[in-house]
This record gives C-alpha cells, sequence and structure tokens, in this order.
C-alpha cells in the first residue's frame, strides 16, 4: 500500500517510555516533537507516551503539564486544541524512583496494559532524559524486571554524554550492553538530526562533481566552527563539570567533522553508514601530549560586550567556582590519517559568549595554480575558493568565487552564489528531535551514534583532556562578545591559515 | 503587442530588461529595508498555465505565487478567450522577501491572451520560452482548450500535464488515460487529495488481514477522488472486496467514511479524521488541501507515478 513518491514516513504502532518525564528536554523538545508529529499524521493511531519521574503527579496533572509545555515551546506549527486531546488521551503518569524496583513492576503491568488498549503491539521505545549517571541503573533496572524483552521490539535512547572521558563511556559500556543488544540502544546526537548536517551527505554524495574535489589534492583546510552568543545562563554548575571540549567537541562537532570526511558508504543504510564515520573518527590522529600545546587553544570568557549590552564573566556565573578552569571556548586542529586528507588541517571551534550564534563548515580550496590576473589585481594573492555550509542560523550552502568586475580591463571581484534552505524549499524543516525521535520508532539508526564511534571520538579528545588537566590557565583570556582567545589565531597562523568570521 | 505578430526572442529581450531594471532599482534602493540585499533569481522549471480568461486573475496570481517559493519557476500564464483572433503578451516579475532577510527573491512570468484558434501560435510561441534543461510542467485548467480539442496542440510543450478532474469541464478518466496511452506524465489534482487519507489507510491497514472495505461519499454519484480511493484499495488490496456507496441523497461525490470489516472506521471531516478501533477513538490530522498545496506537491513529482499510473489503468480498464 506504500507509495513512496508521495507517502509520508509513518512510525509503527509503540508506546514512548520518557525517563526525566518532568525535566526541561521533555518540556522543551521532546513533547513538542512527539505532538509535532501527531499532528502531520506521522504517529499510529494509538500511540502512547508514558512519563517517568520522581515527583508526584496524576495523569491528568501530567497531561496539563505538558499541554502548557507544548503551546508554549511548540515552533513554526499552529497548535490544534481537538488534535491535542486526543493526543493527550496517549499520555499517562507514573511516579517513581529509577532505583526503586517496584516502579519497574509497575512500568510493566501499565504498558501490558496499554499494548492491549492502545494496540501498540507491544513495541516500547525507552527514553532517557535522566542525568546521565542514572543511564545504567535505569537499563538495569528494566532487564531485572524483564521489561528489555517483550512479544514487540523494544529499544533505548540516551542522550549525551555517553561518559565523560574514555574510561567512563566503556563502563556504560559495559553496563548497557548486559541488558540491551547494541542494535537496540539509540545514542542520540541531536546534531546529526538537523537537516543541513543530513544535507552534507546529499551534497557530497547526490551530486556527482563535488565528490572529485573533495580530498586534499583540492582542498586546503577545513574550518568548523560552532559559537553561541550567549554564555551559560545560569547552567554554570553543569558547565562547569563539562566545558566546551567535552560538551561540543568531543560529540556533535566531531561527528560533523565525520560527516563532512567519511568515505561514500556503499548504500544509505544504517551500518554502511555509521561504518563510515566511524572509520574516519579512528583515522583522526591521536595528539602525543607534547603536541596538544601547538595544536589545541582552550578559552575562558571573561567580561564584555554582547552588541551594547555589557556582560559578565564566567567566573561571575552562578554556581561556578571563582577559580574555576572550565573552558567555554576550545578549538582544536585535527588530522586525519587517510590517503585522502592526509595534511589538511580540520580546524575546529566552538565557544560561549562569541559575536554571534552561527554554526557552519567552510571548506577552503587551494588557490589557482598559477595567478594569471596578478597584474590586473595589483599583485594581490589570488582569492581561493571556499564551500560555506550553514548550519545554523540560516541554513544553506554558500560557494565564493571570483568575477570579472563589469568594465574595461581584468579587474576581478570575490562574488557568492547562495543556496538558502528556508527559501528554496517553503516547506518547513522538521526540528532534529522529530527526525530523530522518528527514526528511533522507525528503527533506523542512520542518524545515532555507535559505541565504536563513541570511543574513537573519546580517544581522539582524551590527550587533550588529559594534557589540559595538568594545566593551570590563566582564565579569563578572552573577552565575552570577541572571537576568542588570541592563541587560537596563533594556531592556525603557524599553518598560515586564518580563522574566517562568519 | 496586440495586432503585431509576436516574437520569443522579443519576450525573452524584454525578460532580460526586467531584470537588469530590477537590479538597477535595487543598488538606487540604499538603505531602504526593502532594498540593498541584492536580487535573488530563482527557477527550477518552466509552469505553463492554461486558464480561461474569465478566471480572476488575482486569485490564479496569488496561487502561482505561493508556488514559487517552493518551485521557483519561469511561469508562462495563457489566457485563453473567446472571439476572433487575438494574441498579446507582457512579461513582469513576482518577487517576495522571505521572512528575516535582506534579499528578495524574484521569478520572472509571461503572461499571453489568446483567443482558441490561435492555440497552435501560442504553442509556437512558448516552446521557445521554456527555460532549457529544466522541467516544463502545464497547468490545465482552461475548460476552452479541453472542449476544442486544442489539448493536443499544447502536449508537446510539456514533460508533464497536471489536471483536476473534478473541476467544472476539467478532462475525464478517459482524457487523461489517453494521456498515459500516449507515453506523457499526468497528474491529477483530485488524485493529490487524497493523498493523506491514503497515508493514513496504508498505516491503519498493511498489517490487517483485510476482508471488505467500502468508500461511503457524499451523493448519489462518486465522484473522482471516491473513485481513486476504491481503485487505489482495489489494486492494493487484492484480497478484499472494496465497494462504492452513496449517500443516496445529491451530494458532492466526495469521499466520507472508509469502512473497514465490522471493527475500523475512519470518519473523513474538515481538517482531520477520527479512526475508530474497536474501543479506540483517535483524531489525526488531514491537511484540507489547498490548490497551491496540491499543486506543490504535483511540481514536485516530474517522473512517472507508478501508483496513478496503476491506479487509473484500473478505472479505464
Amino acid at each position: 500500500m506504500q507509495d513512496p513518491l508521495r507517502f509520508h514516513r509513518k512510525a509503527p504502532p509503540c508506546a514512548v517510555v520518557i525517563y526525566g518525564a518532568n525535566g526541561d528536554l521533555t518540556k522543551r523538545k521532546l513533547m513538542p516533537a512527539l505532538y509535532r508529529l501527531a499532528y502531520e499524521g506521522r504517529l499510529a493511531p494509538g500511540f502512547a507516551v508514558i512519563g517517568v519521574s520522581r515527583t508526584a503527579m496524576t495523569d491528568d496533572e501530567f497531561r496539563d503539564r505538558m499541554h502548557d509545555s507544548v503551546r508554549k515551546f511548540l515552533e513554526d506549527s499552529p497548535f490544534d486544541e481537538e488534535l491535542w486531546q486526543s493526543f493527550a488521551q496517549g499520555l499517562s503518569y507514573i511516579a517513581g524512583d529509577v532505583g526503586d524496583p517496584a516502579s519497574y513492576a509497575e512500568l510493566g503491568k501499565h504498558l501490558a496494559g496499554i499494548s492491549e488498549a492502545r494496540k501498540t503491539e507491544d513495541n516500547v521505545l525507552f527514553y532517557l532524559s535522566t542525568q546521565p549517571s542514572q543511564y545504567a541503573e535505569i537499563a538495569e533496572g528494566l532487564a531485572a524486571s524483564g521489561l528489555n524483552k517483550g512479544q514487540g521490539w523494544r529499544r533505548i535512547v540516551i542522550e549525551k554524554p555517553f561518559g565523560h572521558d574514555l574510561d567512563s563511556a566503556r563502563v556504560l559500556q559495559g553496563r548497557l550492553q548486559k541488558c540491551f543488544n547494541e542494535s537496540e540502544i539509540y545514542r542520540i546526537d541531536h546534531y546529526l538530526g538537523k537537516e543541513t548536517v543530513q544535507n552534507i551527505m546529499a551534497f557530497r554524495f547526490g551530486n556527482g562533481i563535488f565528490e572529485p574535489l573533495w580530498n586534499r589534492t583540492y582542498i586546503d583546510h577545513v574550518q568548523i566552527t560552532a559559537a553561541e552568543s550567549i554564555g551559560v545562563e545560569g547552567r554554570g554548575a553543569y558547565y562547569q563539570e563539562a566545558g566546551a571540549l567535552r560538551d561540543m567537541i568531543q560529540n556533535h562537532l566531531l561527528q560533523v567533522m565525520a560527516t563532512v570526511a567519511m568515505e561514500p558508504a556503499s548504500s544509505f543504510t544504517s551500518d554502511a553508514v555509521r561504518d563510515e564515520r566511524a572509520k574516519l573518527l579512528r583515522a583522526i590522529r591521536i595528539m602525543r601530549p607534547d603536541q596538544v600545546a601547538d595544536n589545541a587553544v582552550a578559552g575562558q570568557y571573561g567580561p564584555g560586550r554582547s552588541g551594547s549590552e555589557r556582560v559578565g564573566g564566567f567566573l561571575g556565573e552562578k554556581g561556578v567556582s571563582p577559580d574555576s578552569q572550565t573552558n567555554t571556548y576550545a578549538a582544536v586542529t585535527f588530522l586525519v590519517d587517510n590517503w585522502r586528507w592526509a595534511g589538511v588541517p580540520f580546524y575546529i571551534r566552538t565557544g560561549k559568549a562569541l559575536p554571534k550564534r552561527v554554526s557552519e563548515i567552510a571548506i577552503q580550496f587551494r588557490t589557482a595554480p598559477l595567478a594569471m590576473f596578478r597584474k590586473a589585481t595589483a599583485g594581490a594573492e589570488t582569492v581561493p575558493n571556499m564551500l560555506i555550509l550553514r548550519i545554523q542560523p540560516e541554513e544553506g550552502i554558500s560557494l565564493k568565487f571570483v568575477s570579472k568586475r563589469p568594465g574595461s580591463g581584468m579587474q576581478l571581484r570575490p562574488v557568492s552564489m547562495d543556496f538558502n534552505y528556508g527559501s528554496s524549499f517553503g516547506e518547513r524543516s522538521p526540528s532534529a528531535y522529530e527526525t530523530l525521535l522518528l527514526d528511533a520508532i522507525s528503527g533506523d539508526a542512520t542518524l545515532y551514534t555507535r559505541q565504536d564511534m563513541v570511543e574513537a571520538s573519546w580517544t581522539a579528545v582524551q590527550p587533550i583532556m588529559d594534557y589540559w588537566a595538568t594545566q593551570k590557565f590563566n582564565f579569563p583570556n578572552y573577552a565575552a562578545g570577541t572571537w576568542g582567545p588570541e592563541a587560537a589565531d596563533e594556531m592556525l597562523a603557524r599553518w598560515g591559515h586564518t580563522w574566517r568570521k562568519p | 503587442m496586440s495586432g503585431q505578430p509576436i516574437k520569443p526572442d522579443k519576450i525573452l529581450k524584454e525578460l532580460g530588461e526586467l531584470w537588469t531594471n530590477m537590479g538597477k532599482e535595487e543598488v538606487a534602493g540604499g538603505d531602504d529595508q526593502s532594498h540593498g540585499g541584492g536580487l535573488l533569481r530563482a527557477c527550477a522549471m518552466t509552469l505553463i498555465s492554461f486558464v480561461d480568461d474569465e478566471e480572476d486573475p488575482v486569485s490564479l496570481g496569488e496561487t502561482l505565487a505561493s508556488l514559487m517559493k517552493e518551485h521557483p519557476s519561469r511561469a508562462v500564464v495563457v489566457r485563453v478567450r473567446e472571439g476572433e483572433d487575438f494574441l498579446s503578451a507582457r512579461v513582469f516579475a513576482q518577487c517576495w522577501m522571505p521572512f528575516g532577510q535582506r534579499r528578495q527573491i524574484c521569478c520572472e512570468q509571461v503572461e499571453i491572451t489568446a483567443t482558441v484558434d490561435c492555440l497552435a501560435d501560442v504553442a509556437a510561441i512558448v516552446s521557445p520560452l521554456a527555460v532549457p534543461d529544466l522541467p516544463r510542467v502545464i497547468l490545465l485548467r482552461s475548460a476552452r482548450v479541453v472542449r476544442s480539442g486544442g489539448i493536443r496542440k499544447i502536449l508537446p510543450l510539456g514533460d508533464k500535464i497536471i489536471v483536476d478532474s473534478s473541476r467544472t469541464g476539467a478532462p475525464g478518466f478517459g482524457e487523461l488515460g489517453g494521456l498515459l496511452d500516449a507515453g506523457h506524465i499526468a497528474g491529477d489534482l483530485a488524485w493529490t487529495r487524497i493523498t493523506e487519507i491514503r497515508s493514513l489507510l496504508a498505516q491503519l491497514l498493511e498489517s490487517r488481514k483485510i476482508g471488505t472495505v467500502t468508500v461511503e461519499y457524499d451523493g448519489k454519484e462518486a465522484g473522482p477522488e471516491a473513485r481513486y480511493l476504491e481503485a487505489w484499495l482495489e489494486t492494493s488490496l487484492p484480497d478484499a472486496r472494496v465497494g462504492l456507496k452513496g449517500s443516496g441523497s445529491a451530494g458532492s461525490g466526495k469521499p466520507l467514511m472508509i469502512r473497514v470489516d465490522g471493527d475500523l472506521t475512519v470518519q473523513l471531516m474538515s481538517g482531520c479524521a477520527e479512526v475508530r478501533i474497536g474501543e479506540l477513538k483517535q483524531r489525526a490530522s488531514l491537511p484540507l488541501g489547498a490548490d497551491e498545496e496540491l499543486l506543490n506537491a504535483e511540481l514536485s513529482i516530474v517522473v512517472h507515478d507508478r501508483v496513478f499510473e496503476r491506479v487509473l489503468n484500473q478505472i479505464t480498464a
């Protein structure tokens, strides 16, 4: 009955159990995404959500809270009260402590009732939106009560961070895999669900003209930027434990880099694509301790300006220790040891309190081999071509090249050819969580990370973390509202490069 | 241009001048909010619309403008009227400023007014106006063209022909079948209108063993949507007994309810569907399917749609 030319993908019947149902992620992202999927008719008619958290609440109170959250956080979509009433019939709530075996027994009874009443065919997706320290405990609780197996399928989704270093990632995996098979574990990295990140693959492998240029012969270097204009905004206590390197580079940005640099997969299937991403991550050159200082820069913002507004430094944030050594900025030069990329630096930077919110990948091509217009350009160097893949806020792709200025003589000027997602496709792009939830319910793990990818990316950043742990930084070393510490500019200058100002 | 021969080269030159002038205005606009960000000329296809001259130009213009956002095109609108030989043409641009951006996006439009007797001339004018290497799609909304048999003259202009068989005076299943037989790609907005219903039914029925399905419709005679639905169910569920049932009173002929065996019903309402499976009752959103939404969907498909063709063959067999 399927009509692939016309039908949107739909989810099979299932129940989603959200641990941490009273948390921020559930309210801001998960429930609005599920409601939106229901609005688009992507969910099966009997779809059910069971919220679990410690707070005592009735089903109706849970529905009311979720109603308010969806109304507040739903983006680019109308809210349909009648549809909500229908969707809300599938919502229910269980108050319980993740350490209490009785709560799993109660959940099991509840799921059996739902499977019968709402025809969910005993398919269950467990979504852990809790503190990371509870992931293994919940998985073990589910397994001990037999909820990891059933008549239908069982899957478990966990949010990053997957450990706080390589060793803890392995310990977590060891406990998870005793409860669920690897094919049932979905590690969510919401960056991979973004339309533009997915479009990198379409751009590279759906077009014939770019892939021949996508190598060390034609590409000079790659810059990946994820900049936030805001500071930690009250999340100082959490952020103090994480830092920019752990919070962004180890997961999101290394996954983006892997997508930009991986080899073509033999097919667009979950394992084929993830194999290639994993191979790329494993090919990242591991730094020796004596190489870290030249190839990685830590930063922390001090007082400065955000536009016309004066903003305080990280050390002044609530919950932050006055002598905190946490990096709110990190820039790293990665090298990839394979035939395609040998010698091409991949510069990755991310930071809080930078001048603007922007995420992009800039691919700088080598300059033309002969500067035949040097005379006309008064000896100026030929401008290199750049390809910019913009992830946010204005998703799109730009190609910079030079063109002759009209008139006599041969004066060249850089121009830009732009493709903008929003204006080229009038239709709304799904949020990353809509995409990823639908994928998990449909059993498509292509955009989820696998344990070997997690370990490979921890392996790449572990020497930097170890080296930084031995250093006493002179923080703060950049003012809020600037593009990071000078050391980051010097890191690129050593290669003869400069950071692009997005 | 009335009374004078119309040459495609001249229209193309006017289009070129239009862009040059718009670019100059944009530069001259300086710091004005709506100027200074540049123009983006966008084109993904040539869309050739045949409409009767009486059709409200404002409404048609709005529909075409809304299509431009998803399917930027060189739009050629041919307004067909009665009377003695008459042919005229003019060019203009449709621009819009995407929300939150400073750059206008513009698409060009050519409007040709012609009498039915001039359709052969129209074909000779429109053919060179098509943008090379991009799909050419004909939107046929003119009952005059269908009545006069002029459809044969304009078919070579397009890679795909889109009609709406539920409109008065539109080509029927027989003519659509003829298009397929002649190797054309065809689309029918009546078929597009039931996409969401079909998608919902596929989700509900795919894993079930089905005995009987009845498509209930409003009226004494089933309209194209109900007939498409019946034929699609017949081809998709070869082991099931599929039937049509009218409400008996006068009505639109549109589908109202799908009954599956004794325990599953899908009631179609304005903007949504109510699904009942035994005791379980759930509401699903079904977009109303405004013309521009349906056209957007059809313009996205410029290859043979095998499911549609199979269903149309089932009806015309």
